[in-house]
């Protein structure tokens, strides 16, 4: 291996730093949302919302990604209801939208196990003290859950993080397509592949270093 | 909106084919990925360390990088040097990227065994073999298959990945057939489905296995 030309691909491949980071970082955002209003529904008395959740989840869960990721960018094109005449969405949007649902996906059966996890003895002691229910989620139920959650969720970002690269199969220019672009050109394959390989592996320790603060952070203080 | 789904009956042949190239990549890495993640598993609980620390780096190298990197270096790096054909390229990208996982789940489900039972064996003058096969695997298989399982269901739905080294499975075929008919929607709903189906047979075999290994007393 040619440790001048890793060298030289890193900075290169660094360009599309910019978009993996972003589309991590907004389907991270759009889908945790998307999956805390998913796990409510799980939750909720109304038998519609909860199949609507559990639908949802089935559905989203059993496809691959880049099915989801495909539909949103080829497909969508297609679609023509009424006064809608096709949605077109630039590669990038379409590639947040199919990472969004995914994440929401996954992230609401983590969010639902976590606020599940917590002992049902403490909500029963807190409406013994009187509490409301709204005072009780937010000071007893809902600071529990998060502890459990965070390793979950995190593992879950971690994922998201590495399947950004998927978004080089609808021509995002992330770290993967520039990876693809430098070896198509030059034909050594080896050390671009490398390089970018050591930037996901710094990424997505990073990420682990992220967690193991919040964990901390979250930690239970007697 | 006009659908036209006759795009899929005539497509249905080349759906199938895609079909089978998935099963069989999922087939195939799937037996590599539990080889290399029992092999990783016993490694991490050797008495070695270097063989400790082979395995975590591993775990840590193939965890923290994307499945398509892994197969990009199976296909244009070791399947160059190798002279392998795009299909044992995929199968060993999903294999070794899959074994990281496998070997985390085994080793779990090793350790989730009382440790008092490993000591109890000995005390009635066992040897390390004979409750290794007798009571401390038994007992972790209950606990790994359902991670075993919905980690099988994962590894399904990474063959579509395959795609960015150029195998035509089931998302290739479809993507290809979108290209020539231009109906999108129609193809990939179809293969939205067969996925579906797919993963959904993978869960009927989960609860089966696990009723198969529940404690019976």
């Amino acid at each position: 291996m040619d440790w001048d030309l890793v060298w030289e691909s890193l900075p290169l491949i660094w360009k599309g730093a910019g978009a993996t980071i972003s589309l991590f970082a907004w389907s991270l955002l759009f889908g945790t949302l998307g999956a805390l209003a998913l796990a409510l529904m799980r939750l909720s008395s109304v038998k519609a919302l909860r199949w609507f959740a559990a639908f949802f989840g089935w559905l989203f869960r059993g496809v691959p990604l880049l099915i989801l990721l495909f539909y949103a960018f080829f497909a969508l094109p297609e679609f023509r209801i009424g006064p809608i005449d096709g949605i077109f969405l630039p590669a990038f949007r379409a590639a947040v939208l199919g990472l969004s649902l995914w994440t929401a996906a996954y992230q609401a059966e983590t969010i639902r196990s976590g606020l599940l996890a917590v002992d049902p003895g403490q909500e029963e002691a807190a409406v013994a003290l009187g509490m409301t229910r709204r005072h009780y989620m937010r000071r007893i139920i809902i600071p529990q859950g998060v502890r459990i959650m965070i390793p979950p969720y995190m593992n879950l970002a971690m994922t998201l993080l590495k399947q950004t690269s998927l978004a080089t199969l609808v021509t995002v220019p992330e770290m993967t397509l520039l990876t693809q672009r430098i070896f198509s050109n030059n034909f050594q394959f080896v050390e671009p592949i490398f390089a970018l390989a050591m930037l996901y592996l710094a990424m997505t320790t990073a990420l682990l270093a992220v967690q193991q603060v919040m964990e901390r952070a979250f930690r239970l203080r007697v | 909106m006009t659908l036209d789904w006759g795009v899929v009956s005539r497509s249905w042949h080349l759906l199938m084919e895609g079909t089978r190239l998935t099963l069989g990549l999922f087939a195939a890495a799937i037996l590599l990925a539990t080889v290399v993640g029992l092999l990783l598993a016993v490694m991490k609980l050797s008495p070695i360390a270097p063989f400790r620390w082979l395995s975590t780096g591993y775990v840590w190298v193939f965890r923290g990088t994307p499945v398509l990197v892994t197969l990009f270096f199976a296909f244009f790096v070791l399947g160059r040097e190798l002279g392998l054909s795009p299909f044992w390229s995929g199968v060993l990208g999903l294999g070794v990227d899959g074994g990281a996982y496998k070997a985390e789940i085994i080793r779990a489900g090793i350790l989730a065994v009382d440790p008092g039972q490993e000591e109890a064996s000995m005390a009635l003058g066992m040897t390390k073999r004979h409750y290794m096969r007798r009571i401390i695997i038994p007992q972790a298989i209950r606990v790994i298959v359902p991670t075993y399982m919905s980690n099988a269901i994962l590894l399904l739905k990474a063959t579509s990945v395959a795609v960015g080294i150029g195998l035509v499975e089931l998302t290739g075929i479809t993507r290809q057939l979108s290209n020539s008919t231009f109906q999108p929607i129609e193809l990939f709903t179809a293969a939205a489905v067969i996925y579906l189906a797919l993963t959904t047979a993978l869960v009927i075999a989960q609860e089966v296995l696990e009723r198969r290994f529940v404690l019976k007393i």
